[in-house]
């Protein structure tokens, strides 16, 4: 059983290889990615050799890696056939062989090899001596054993619910902390460390709680082993491997309930709302209603509409955090807000998929797609408006300059107008199909159009910035004159172009799509969401 | 007879060096139910997107009620209904507002949309679970509830893909009804299938298309002769598999 679920995996992985170009290409770069990934880890846990902080951050290592175990498969469901016991369940196999061999089937590959490798690194930072060492080897062997239990363990009970409706949805929600953790990594982490505020007292810390959990057992183990207290170092080594043994049996009970219980995709609830809002104003309202339900139901909407604000406070953080402020980085916030709104929807028919079609049926000239776009740009502006108003004059106030909130909020006004426009524009110029691809709970654009999604971005931030430029010189230059009389003249003024910025883009883009609309359709079928 | 509802003249689509629809002339007449049938991949879903103006043919004219479909879509799109293979619908509404959209889409007063998509959801069995979201929904139902979609304007001419698949039999025949119903009332319907029994029963025009051409086109009496549909389809587009000699331990579960 072992030996043909570690050959299904081979050949998955041979598949990959002959399969089309793209696939190919990914396949090779994620498992150089895969290599650079160990021997970067390698390096890093050798490279702790006689620091004082060595044990702590080895800990954290070890630690943040086992996390990583545990989130990646979530998002990865689907990417490896043998993850799914439904896959197996119509074969006659016993549990304990089937167990024995989707752990094997789960040690093959790039990743988990990359692991050990990386892992290893500890026996040339960590260990010392020859019992150290021998200890060091053990403890990989186990924290490797236990990451993938770990996994297995959360898959395989959480494979009911990531099959149905509502589990892919929870899952696309995780994008949110790990999107917001990686900001705050990237953005808060170096400035902080460069004022000197992370130093080996603060890991100190954090290892008097992580070195009871079972990555910290292992690397604590180690430390013990080449500080000469063998007993404890093999207690904690005799721990850890309990730990996993009782992860594996929990396992092994989620997996023989997983075969023979039904999913929970037929158990669904009912919406409240009887009927479509907005019924006085014609298609507009019709399309915008649709799409204004779709900010509320949708998850890939909504995390949409956070990373925005995620990118927006991500962007002034170094004002916020640091040492030296400036506030006129609330103006570059509310640019990347604008812009991101609008580059999160510059593909509104290859999002909408394959239901684009009813629309479609119905749209058949300039008017009626006049309409489409506008209805789609109210609904967004509805929660974009707000969210975009209250982030800038939150930064403002967070950067202790409130009245840059006033200069900000216009930018933004005005930058959202231009986003909007432009989105259409490009959403008939540059339609590309959308697929959930395996692997991630978020809607990605098709393979061979990455090219599609960067000029996205690209048209979308550049446009931004220069069309909402006059407002920024005018906020800038009035900066000194009265509050009450500048705060609505600026406001209104930009509320005004930003109106006027949209409307062009919507009769650019209803122009353009009046000839298209055959060609939309077939990129909106291409779409699988 | 008059105007033929539905007229298409040399239609053709290549994708690159396959074409998949090789020149297609069809005509059928108002008031009548026609079934456009083939094997797999004979290419009846891309005649049925070009004659709906959802995929741009290479060449040929598609006319329904006399409008070109590609030349004058505006007038053309509006009489007519279309029910994909695969439903295409928004995940996230209730099969209640999925219908009154599509109403009020197609120009209906609100007030007529609701009421319209309330009695579609009654006679298609959608009303329990008019609230639920279309996300939620088995292979049927949703189905069921493209058909709505596609009725709701009162269309004239309705083009459907497999309109059967994966419905259950008591639905099958209230929508088998629903469609005698509907061209009862003079309207048109064209539908690709390839259940020989349903085409037999309620067409009383057929074609059979493979390889991207009309192999034979008439009534249905004229098309099968004295055999069965299926007996006509399988000796005109020819029995595809081998005598299944390699097969010899199938059956025998002896050993």
């Amino acid at each position: 059983m072992a030996r043909l679920l570690v050959q299904l995996k081979f050949q998955l992985l041979r598949n990959a290889l002959r399969s089309s170009t793209p696939a190919k290409a990914s396949f090779i770069v994620s498992t150089t990615f895969a290599c650079l990934f160990g021997i970067g880890i390698f390096v890093i846990l050798a490279l702790l050799r006689g620091s004082s902080a060595s044990v702590d951050l080895t800990t954290v290592i070890l630690t943040l890696l086992a996390l990583g175990w545990l989130i990646l498969p979530i998002f990865a469901f689907g990417l490896d056939g043998t993850l799914d016991p439904a896959t197996l369940a119509l074969y006659p196999l016993r549990t304990r062989p089937l167990a024995v061999g989707l752990l094997a089937a789960s040690a093959t590959g790039a990743w988990p090899v990359a692991n050990v490798i990386g892992l290893l690194g500890v026996t040339a930072g960590l260990a010392h001596g020859g019992l150290g060492l021998l200890v060091a080897v053990v403890a990989v062997v186990l924290q490797v054993l236990f990451c993938i239990a770990l996994a297995r363990f959360v898959t395989t009970s959480m494979a009911r619910l990531l099959r149905s409706r509502r589990g892919k949805d929870l899952a696309a929600f995780l994008v949110i902390p790990i999107f917001a953790l990686y900001e705050f990594v990237t953005q808060v982490v170096p400035r902080v460390a460069a004022e000197d505020k992370i130093n080996a007292a603060s890991f100190a810390g954090l290892d008097s709680w992580l070195r009871w959990f079972p990555p910290g057992l292992a690397a604590h183990a180690i430390q013990d082993a080449s500080g000469g207290r063998f007993g404890t170092a093999v207690a904690r080594l005799t721990l850890l491997a309990a730990i996993i043994v009782a992860v594996g049996w929990l396992w092994i009970r989620a997996l023989s309930r997983a075969l023979v219980t039904a999913d929970t995709s037929t158990q669904s609830s009912q919406v409240r709302a009887g009927a479509l809002p907005l019924g006085r104003y014609g298609l507009r309202g019709t399309v915008a209603a649709r799409f204004w339900i779709y900010q509320r139901r949708d998850p890939t909407a909504l995390v949409y509409w956070v990373m925005t604000a995620v990118i927006m406070v991500a962007v002034s953080i170094s004002s916020i955090v640091g040492r030296q402020t400036h506030p006129g980085i609330v103006i570059a916030s509310a640019v990347f807000g604008a812009g991101f709104v609008g580059y999160f929807h510059a593909n509104s028919v290859g999002m909408t998929g394959s239901p684009f079609f009813v629309e479609a049926e119905a749209m058949t000239d300039r008017r009626s797609l006049q309409a489409y776009f506008s209805g789609q740009n109210v609904a967004l502006s509805v929660v974009a408006v707000p969210m975009l108003i209250a982030i800038c004059f939150g930064l403002a106030a967070a950067v202790r300059h409130p009245i840059e909130g006033v200069t900000a909020t216009a930018v933004a006004l005005a930058g959202l107008g231009a986003a909007l426009g432009i989105s259409n524009i490009v959403t008939v110029l540059l339609p590309y199909p959308m697929v959930k691809r395996a692997g991630s709970p978020l809607r990605q654009p098709a393979q061979g159009y990455t090219s599609y999604t960067l000029s996205g971005v690209g048209f979308c931030l550049l446009g931004v910035a220069v069309l909402a430029s006059p407002v920024i010189v005018a906020g800038v230059l009035t900066t000194a004159d009265q509050a009450a009389v500048r705060t609505p003249v600026l406001l209104l003024c930009a509320a005004a172009y930003g109106l006027a910025l949209a409307w062009i883009g919507v009769r650019l883009a209803a122009r353009a799509a009046e000839d298209r609309l055959p060609e939309l359709c077939q990129i909106a079928l291409q779409s699988s969401l | 007879m008059g105007e033929p509802a539905i007229e298409v003249r040399g239609l053709r689509k290549s994708f690159g060096q396959k074409e998949a629809v090789a020149g297609i002339d069809l005509e059928i007449a108002a008031g009548s139910v026609a079934g456009l049938v083939g094997p797999n991949g004979a290419g009846k879903t891309t005649s049925l997107s070009m004659m709906t103006g959802l995929l741009r043919p290479d060449t040929g004219r598609v006319l329904v009620n006399g409008l070109d479909i590609w030349a004058d879509p505006v007038a053309a799109k509006a009489s007519i209904g279309v029910v994909p293979a695969e439903a295409r619908l928004f995940e996230r509404l209730s099969g209640e507002e999925t219908l009154e959209y599509a109403g009020r889409l197609r120009g209906l007063p609100v007030a007529e949309a609701r009421s319209r998509a309330a009695q579609l959801l009654d006679v298609l069995d959608l009303t329990a679970d008019a609230k639920r979201l279309v996300a939620d929904y088995s292979t049927g139902m949703r189905k069921k509830a493209t058909l709505g979609c596609a009725l709701i304007h009162n269309p004239s001419v309705l083009f459907l893909d497999e309109p059967l698949e994966g419905v259950d039999p008591i639905s099958a025949d209230m929508i088998r009804r629903l469609l005698t119903r509907f061209v009862a009332s003079g309207s048109t319907v064209l539908f690709s299938s390839h259940v020989m029994e349903l085409v037999e029963q309620i067409c009383d025009h057929v074609s059979i298309i493979d390889k991207g051409k009309i192999v034979i086109s008439g009534t249905t009496q004229e098309v099968r002769g004295s055999k069965t549909l299926q007996q006509a389809f399988v000796d005109l587009v020819g029995s595809r598999a081998s005598d299944e000699e390699g097969l010899s331990w199938l059956g025998s579960s002896s050993s």
